[in-house]
């Protein structure tokens, strides 16, 4: 977590504005949130689910954050995504529904509460982050 | 008796066929083993994240998520047990390693 998916129309997006949409949505959520990098996660799918509008910013967090942050959050999400795929808007839409974070499990470690991340925590992005430039990721 | 359901995604590519099924039978036994549930009564679902278009950290993702919905809900003790024995026998059977993987187990 967090876990952003985008819904968009088939062949919409291409690759490198897929890839420029989850930078900046890392960059918008780690720049509210303080949360680390490597636990943004982006994922764009385009299968047939009905939203709203076309293009869907469907979110799902960790529990406990003020309204007026996740309010502000999805808003820049979405510009976010705007800036960078050029969509009016009135074609994108978004929601972030929360989930307890001690229901999940990440790198082996119990999510923490917002707000209750440790020096342990940000070690620990440290080593996913290299782990994942290994990878090629 | 606990009902858990699990829905696993993964990049596309990552965990071939043979390796689902085995992956599958291991749900199923901690399933049974750690919340009583049926074996043959556990549903796994497979799905894949096609190429270019998962990401993490603003870069291409390596990473696979299972997640199982526990019906009726389980302490938080219990909860973790659960999470800790995927990650065990996943990164074990599939060669990813524990920073690849995601398990969520929610109270449904």
């Amino acid at each position: 977590m967090p876990f952003y998916r985008c819904a968009v129309p088939k062949e919409s997006v291409p690759y490198d504005q897929r890839a420029a949409v989850a930078k900046a949505f890392t960059d918008v959520h780690c720049g509210s949130t303080g949360a680390p990098r490597s636990f943004v996660h982006v994922v764009f799918d385009e299968s047939d689910d009905r939203w709203d509008t076309p293009y869907f910013v469907d979110g799902a967090n960790r529990a406990g954050r003020p309204e007026a942050l996740k309010a502000q959050l999805l808003s820049d999400l979405i510009d976010a995504f705007r800036d960078v795929t050029g969509v009016s808007a009135d074609q994108v839409s978004g929601r972030i529904t929360e989930g307890p974070a001690s229901w999940t499990m990440e790198g082996g470690m119990v999510l923490p509460e917002p707000g209750e991340e440790t020096a342990e925590w940000y070690e620990h992005d440290e080593r996913i982050g290299q782990g994942q430039a290994a990878a090629g990721g | 008796m606990a009902n858990i359901t699990f829905r696993c995604t993964m990049q596309e590519g990552q965990v071939d066929e043979e390796t689902r099924a085995v992956l599958a039978d291991g749900l199923r036994r901690i399933a049974a083993e750690l919340l009583g549930a049926s074996a043959d009564d556990v549903p796994v679902s497979f799905s894949d994240i096609p190429a270019g278009f998962g990401f993490r950290g603003g870069a291409p993702s390596t990473t696979s998520l299972v997640r199982g919905a526990i019906v009726g809900g389980v302490d938080q003790e219990l909860r973790e047990q659960v999470m800790r024995a995927i990650i065990d026998m996943w990164t074990e059977i599939s060669g990813c390693t524990v920073d690849e993987l995601i398990v969520s187990a929610a109270d449904a």
